[in-house]
């Protein structure tokens, strides 16, 4: 589905990605985790080419993207879809036209388009604020419109940029729901950068660790936070005991179960 | 490469592209700017021009303007309304407006009294009018020329009015007047008259004080006579009568004549201070005269002689003038300063020159010439009737002396064939005949002595006749004794051969003598002394008994009061006595001439500079509209410059923004001078500065070309250069002015949208609301 090869990104002499080479099966949730400025959200970018990669070579179900021109590149991106940390809905569109805008823009009409994006706003729980603008809805539900707008064209592979990154603990589940049931009832590939431990443990395929630029390791989530074989993976396993007893010991002492 | 990448770039143009829309808010941009500043430059214009119009009338409505003061404008009106009905019938009135107390008038002359008379009249047509300030020409199409010297006017005149286009000219004050056949010859006539004082030139002579000539008007007529001469030039002409009129300089100049000769024969005292004695230039010294004895102590008195010290000479000596009484009066030389109108010290003794007294000597000894003249024009007279007869005379003198001569000859013969017989001889014969030609020699002799007397050259001849005179007698003698003595009979014929030899050497010399010429002469002085006779002797004696018996009159109390009356005039009438002006051609330089002013001034402190002759005043109510469509012009140009900044800020910061964006988005970081240096450069070189420069270049010449904009001193080389500018300045300022949502733009492509679909779906609409959000409305999908 997704293959990325010697994939090489730098910002002058800061070298963001660095030979990263992975391959995403189809209908795989592969969860990129690592420390923040490790390139993760540079090297998810870079796999719709919203930033250039230097060098390397991106595929995406056979399609080698690096090599697109524009035209046909637009054409590529329709399917795949992409989710923001920031959510970048557009603000003076509506909900809906937000989750339209890109089924209109390739020629869909227009009925047709607002059928489609109302069956992906209920898809994330989201039909009675159909008609509201980004600044009259919560963080959550942002995120849930612009899941919904990467849904809208049924795309092949989805793309997330930390997309609980934004929001507080509460509005993170709801997101995070959405992607769940996404990852489980749905056949498209999804490459998901977070820091959502949990949601890498329940969901994923493979979790694949990230530092300085490259994969320092990579598995299946049992394997990488159970045994890890690098030293980010350790500090994740670390991470994970810590929480399991904190939480333990919090929930006891306040007899909340 | 370049080709197909030209063909996508049609392509896209082809297509319903962004880049068309950009074009499209670029001409409708240009238009809106364009009917902008046009609009509301014309209505400035209009309302200044209508307003200008309500207060001096029309362009060429009215020819004369009159101003009064505002408490007689009744009085004014009711008058300038007979003059006109009177003098111009048809003419039209309008009262203007009142500025600083003074009622404006204006006048509309019917075409038939438009003429060079009627303006040079106007003072006097209209200089009773009570209240009257001043009168002025308002006539259109007009030129004024001024700087012109007086001297000049008249031929500049003559020469303006010959060219094409020119109606007439007229006298306009200290100006010209030229009035046009029409509006359209302005600029032809203009150059023309540019062309005509380019020809001439105002050399103009400048000296310092205490250099000035005597009299500035000859001075200057001697130095233009001198440079056309000595530099063969066509035409120079003393013009040093600025701002005045002929007579006036003329009288000034018999004036300062008047006084010169007054100063001339004015007694000039020298005072020889005595031991301790020192005269001070301005002293007042007294001597006596027919008043009091002077004493120290004693005021001053009419009858003394008042001597004002003009000069004091290095030996002590003082010069000065008589200010009160008469040199002939200075019988008591003893001389006391005068201290407040009070007698003071004893200061010297005077000596004194009195020219009158000479001039009156000399006229009566002149007097006395003259008086001779009839007597002695009478006497020459006749001895030119004398001379003259004596000539008539002279001819038939020389034809007897001939037959004298022929006589002797035979006489010679005779004696010679009687030398062989004396016996045979007539004797009384040859005695009377030897008589005869002695008296008929004598006769000659007698007219010779007085032709000697015109022309002395005849002595000799004279001298001859005489010796052979007494030759005959002593051959009458000799033939007395021919009876006895025959062997003189030889000698008396050598006598004879002689007498006739000298006798015909004489007639030769005679004959070369012009009697006719003489004559003419004689009776050309001869005409000459009958003239000389007819003068009126006794009136020219007349005079000069008078003029010599007046000019001792004069007193140098007078002398000096005249001439002081004589200074107060002429510096009253201000006669450029430092300056002289000479118009001549303009193809020789003041080098050439300052030689030649040199000589005629007779020293080199003077200063020559060379001026045109005159300049085209701008006309005040041309220059007045000229300055309307000016002001038209540059308010179209700042209207140009803020509907430019205006698009610039609304319609184009966004897609500034986005080309920064993406420029900043490509831009790999380069540290130390060289990101510095790429630093400096994008700020002319990055893509949103260039576009800024090039869009503010366009719109603002654009509409500077097609609202007929302009602005003092900027030419229009510069005005695409201060659109680039401000595109630069808005460029610079573009995410201020447009912030973009980086996000917003990277979520549209994320979704597969174009550029175009990003810029009208996402960033216009975002933008700041202008034309461009307007224009984008017909093609956004999501309004």
């Amino acid at each position: 589905m997704l293959t990325i090869e010697n994939l090489y990104k730098s910002f002058g002499k800061l070298v963001a990605v660095n030979d990263f080479n992975l391959h995403v099966k189809e209908g795989e949730t592969a969860v990129l985790m690592g420390p923040s400025g490790c390139g993760k959200s540079t090297m998810i970018r870079m796999i719709n080419r919203l930033i250039e990669p230097d060098s390397g070579r991106i595929c995406v179900s056979g399609t080698e993207i690096t090599k697109l021109d524009l035209e046909e590149l637009r054409r590529v991106r329709k399917r795949i879809g992409f989710v923001f940390q920031q959510f970048n809905l557009i603000g003076r569109l509506t909900a809906v036209e937000n989750v339209m805008l890109g089924l209109v823009m390739d020629g869909i009409p227009r009925d047709a388009a607002y059928d489609k994006a109302m069956e992906a706003l209920e898809k994330v729980g989201l039909e009675k604020r159909a008609q509201h603008k980004s600044a009259e809805m919560s963080g959550g539900q942002q995120q849930r419109v612009g899941i919904a707008r990467a849904l809208a064209f049924e795309p092949e592979l989805m793309l997330w940029d930390e997309p609980t990154a934004s929001l507080d603990p509460i509005l993170v589940r709801e997101v995070l729901v959405i992607m769940e049931e996404l990852a489980k009832y749905r056949a498209s590939s999804m490459l998901v950068v977070t820091h959502e431990i949990s949601f890498a443990i329940h969901v994923a395929d493979r979790i694949i660790l990230m530092d300085k630029g490259s994969i320092v390791e990579e598995g299946m989530p049992e394997d990488v936070f159970g045994n890890p074989a690098s030293h980010i993976g350790q500090q994740y396993k670390e991470l994970i005991e810590y929480q399991q007893i904190t939480n333990a010991r919090t929930l006891n002492s306040k007899n909340i179960a | 490469m370049s080709i197909s990448l030209a063909k996508r770039k049609i392509m896209n143009l082809r297509k319903d592209s962004f880049y068309l829309d950009v074009i499209t808010l670029m001409v409708v941009s240009i238009v809106i700017g364009s009917l902008l500043a046009t609009s509301i430059s014309m209505a400035a214009n209009s309302y200044f021009s209508k307003t200008l119009a309500s207060l001096v009338g029309d362009y060429g409505e009215y020819d004369v303007l009159i101003q009064s003061r505002e408490e007689m404008k009744g009085d004014t009106a009711t008058h300038i309304q007979k003059i006109i009905e009177e003098v111009f019938p048809g003419a039209r009135m309008k009262e203007g407006p009142t500025i600083t107390g003074k009622t404006s008038f204006f006048i509309a002359i019917p075409e038939e009294y438009r003429t060079k008379q009627t303006y040079e009249e106007l003072g006097k047509t209209f200089g009773g009018i009570p209240g009257g300030a001043g009168v002025g020409v308002l006539t259109e199409p007009r030129l004024t020329i001024r700087g012109v010297p007086e001297g000049a006017r008249t031929m500049m005149m003559d020469v303006i009015t010959q060219i094409d286009g020119v109606r007439f000219t007229f006298r306009d004050g200290s100006s010209i007047g030229v009035v046009l056949s029409s509006l359209d010859k302005a600029t032809v006539v203009t150059e023309e008259i540019k062309k005509v004082l380019k020809q001439y030139q105002v050399i103009e002579i400048s000296f310092p004080v205490g250099s000035e000539p005597q009299n500035p008007i000859r001075m200057g007529e001697s130095i233009g006579d001198a440079m056309k001469s000595q530099l063969k030039l066509e035409y120079a002409k003393n013009v040093s009568i600025d701002g005045k009129n002929d007579d006036m300089t003329y009288m000034v100049s018999t004036m300062m004549e008047l006084k010169r000769f007054l100063v001339a024969y004015a007694s000039q005292v020298t005072i020889t201070p005595n031991g301790s004695g020192k005269l001070v230039k301005g002293d007042t010294i007294a001597f006596t005269g027919t008043g009091p004895a002077l004493a120290p102590g004693n005021p001053v008195d009419k009858g003394n002689v008042m001597v004002q010290i003009t000069a004091v000479h290095t030996d002590g000596k003082g010069e000065g003038t008589i200010t009160q009484g008469d040199a002939a009066l200075l019988t008591n030389n003893q001389g006391y300063r005068v201290s407040n109108g009070v007698i003071s010290d004893y200061v010297g003794t005077a000596a004194y020159q009195n020219p009158r007294q000479q001039l009156g000597t000399a006229l009566t000894e002149t007097t006395k010439i003259v008086d001779q003249i009839p007597g002695f024009a009478q006497d020459s007279q006749n001895l030119n009737k004398i001379a003259t007869l004596t000539l008539d005379n002279y001819s038939n003198s020389i034809t007897a002396m001939e037959q004298t001569l022929t006589s002797l000859k035979a006489a010679g013969t005779t004696i010679q064939t009687a030398t062989s017989g004396l016996a045979n001889i007539d004797t009384k014969s040859v005695q009377n005949q030897i008589d005869s030609s002695s008296r008929s020699m004598g006769g000659l002799i007698n007219t010779l002595q007085v032709l000697k007397l015109v022309d002395s050259s005849v002595g000799g001849t004279v001298d001859n006749l005489v010796a052979s005179q007494r030759n005959l007698s002593t051959l009458k003698s000799g033939l007395a004794a021919l009876d006895t003595v025959a062997a003189d009979a030889r000698q008396a014929k050598g006598s004879i051969d002689n007498i006739v030899a000298n006798g015909n050497n004489t007639i030769g010399t005679l004959r070369a003598f012009d009697v006719e010429g003489t004559k003419k002469n004689m009776n050309s002085i001869n005409t000459r002394l009958n003239q000389l006779g007819q003068l009126d002797t006794p009136l020219v004696s007349g005079q000069l008994q008078y003029l010599a018996a007046a000019v001792p009159n004069l007193k140098d109390e007078e002398i000096t009061r005249s001439v002081s009356v004589l200074d107060k005039f002429i510096a009253g009438q201000a006669i450029p006595g430092e300056r002289i002006q000479i118009l001549t051609t303009s193809n020789i330089s003041t080098d050439a001439v300052a030689p030649i002013v040199y000589s005629q001034v007779g020293h080199q402190n003077v200063s020559l500079y060379s001026t045109d002759l005159g300049i085209i005043e701008p006309n005040v109510r041309g220059e007045l509209y000229s300055v309307l469509n000016e002001v038209r012009a540059v308010l179209s140009g700042m209207t140009a410059i803020i509907v430019t900044i205006l698009f610039l800020a609304l319609d184009h910061t966004a897609i500034m923004t986005v080309i920064r964006c993406s420029r900043i988005n490509k831009r790999k970081p380069v540290e130390g001078w060289r990101g510095l240096l790429r630093s400096a450069a994008a700020i002319f070189t990055g893509a949103e500065r260039i576009y800024g420069m090039v869009i503010g270049a366009i719109l603002i010449t654009s509409i500077f070309v097609l609202g007929r904009s302009g602005i003092p001193y900027l030419p229009w080389i510069a005005v695409p250069l201060v659109g680039a500018l401000i595109g630069l300045i808005v460029a610079c300022y573009t995410e201020k002015i447009s912030p973009m949502s980086n996000d917003e733009m990277m979520a549209g492509q994320s979704l597969g949208l174009s550029v175009d679909e990003i810029m009208r779906e996402i960033v216009i609409p975002s933008g700041r609301p202008g034309l461009l959000q307007k224009l984008n409305q017909r093609k956004m999908k999501f309004k």
